[in-house]
């Protein structure tokens, strides 16, 4: 790459809390890479302090406990899916992850690394919201909770507040053994960014759809209930969301195929 | 900053740019420029090593973030004249035309094998997923991984295009 930067690497997350402090909006913090690097290499962003957020102590640690799933920010999209608790436990996490990018990128793509950039077209997200997970922010004076509904706060656009990093996400315990399905339209059958992607979660009756790449944000639909008959419930998931055309669909297309999946979906998930 | 890894069981300590990729100090830096860059941003798999077990794509890793890694490449493969059984695979079922994409191809079947050693012709299509090749139609490298695991068998489910 042409385009220097610093590169910084803390060693403790207190360290990290108080480097991102110190170089404010100069600094762009560093995941897997998958999205920074060739933004940077585009030119699209110009940070002059990279600051690596995986090389602290704990920054890796996928774990269950009694409040469920907890993932640090350096846990990839293949350490989720190479987890056997978590295929077992929370097999729409998986199907999720599963769907996004290549091989190759989900060796280094981060799950948190996925929900922070709050593309519309996150794959993680619709599972995130599904299950109700939450956010730990953390910044050098303190730490908050946030739910993943009230995480995105538009495009490309989170709660995060400068100087704030997410530390943890906690996947609860409650929503282990939901069943569902993701259904990513995409232009090719190997890896590429959705079209559309809908995913429906079904635990105890309680049925919710989460949809990506239709709207600004990732958007959860909790409004379907178990007496729904199919297009009932795709016209629920339509009024939630607000498909925009771009480069890789009409607007038209998109509310199409999300009608499409969304009564598949319905008959289908058990 | 100065960066100490293993590249193909050999130590290196070097002196790096901060914002250098992985791709270009391997290339520039150390001369090993059998990895290829392609796109240059994640979507070919030209680039592919190993780092630390896993198959990435080195046009999306910074050098400085693998200080203390260890890393394989295609140069590791051959010993002398004699290529590894991945390079010979390819060879036998005509796997390689131009060539630009093989070295990324063979890194990716390397971690395939390593975790799974009899893999499905799906399993094969998933490893491979992020690696473009434009010349061979994909699947004489199916075949040659196949071919290499004792399923030759599967060459059924292919389909020459
Ligand atoms: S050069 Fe790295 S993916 Fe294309
Ligand atoms: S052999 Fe030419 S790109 Fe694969």
């Amino acid at each position: 790459m042409v385009y220097e930067f610093r590169y910084l690497a803390p060693k403790t997350a207190a360290e990290l809390a108080a480097t991102l402090d110190d170089v404010k909006s100069d600094g762009k913090l560093l995941a897997g890479g998958t999205d920074l690097i060739p933004n940077i290499r585009n030119g699209m962003l110009k940070p002059r302090v990279v600051v690596d957020i995986k090389k602290y102590e704990g920054a890796g640690r996928l774990a269950f406990g009694s409040d469920g799933l907890t993932m640090g920010p350096a846990v990839t999209i293949n350490d989720l899916l190479r987890s056997k608790d978590a295929r077992e436990r929370y097999p729409v996490l998986c199907s999720c992850a599963h769907e996004l990018a290549s091989h190759q990128i989900r060796n280094r793509a981060t799950v948190a690394g996925n929900v922070v950039n709050a593309s519309p077209c996150s794959d993680m997200a619709p599972a995130l919201l599904c299950l109700g997970a939450r956010a730990v922010l953390r910044s050098a004076t303190g730490e908050r909770v946030v739910p993943f509904s009230q995480f995105f706060a538009g495009v490309k656009k989170t709660v995060l507040a400068q100087g704030e990093f997410l530390s943890m996400i906690v996947v609860p315990a409650e929503s282990a053994g939901t069943s569902g399905n993701y259904l990513k339209l995409k232009r090719i059958a190997g890896h590429d960014l959705g079209i559309v992607g809908v995913l429906m979660t079904r635990q105890d009756g309680r049925i919710r759809f989460g949809v990506s790449s239709a709207a600004p944000t990732p958007v959860l639909v909790d409004t379907v209930s178990e007496k729904d008959d199919p297009d009932e419930a795709a016209r629920k998931v339509l009024a939630a969301v607000l498909p925009i055309s771009d480069v890789r669909g009409t607007k038209e297309y998109r509310e199409h195929m999300i009608g499409v999946y969304a009564r598949r979906l319905f008959t289908e998930v058990k | 900053m100065k960066i100490r890894l293993t590249v193909n069981g050999l130590a290196y300590e070097r002196d790096c740019a901060e914002h250098k990729t992985l791709l270009r100090f391997l290339r520039e830096d150390l001369g090993l420029i059998g990895t290829k860059e392609g796109c240059g941003m994640g979507e070919c798999g030209a680039c592919t090593v190993i780092l630390n077990g896993r198959a990435v794509n080195s046009c999306m890793v910074l050098a400085v973030e693998a200080d203390g890694a260890a890393i394989a490449t295609i140069e590791g493969e051959a010993s002398g004249p004699s290529l590894s059984d991945i390079q010979k695979a390819f060879q036998r079922n005509h796997a390689v035309q131009c060539g630009f994409c093989t070295a990324g191809m063979v890194m990716s079947v390397k971690e395939l094998l390593s975790t799974t050693p009899g893999p499905s012709v799906d399993q094969v299509k998933d490893a491979i997923e992020g690696n473009f090749c434009r010349c061979t139609g994909y699947t004489q490298i199916i075949e040659a991984v196949m071919e290499l695991t004792g399923h030759p068998e599967t060459k059924g489910e292919l389909e020459h295009v």
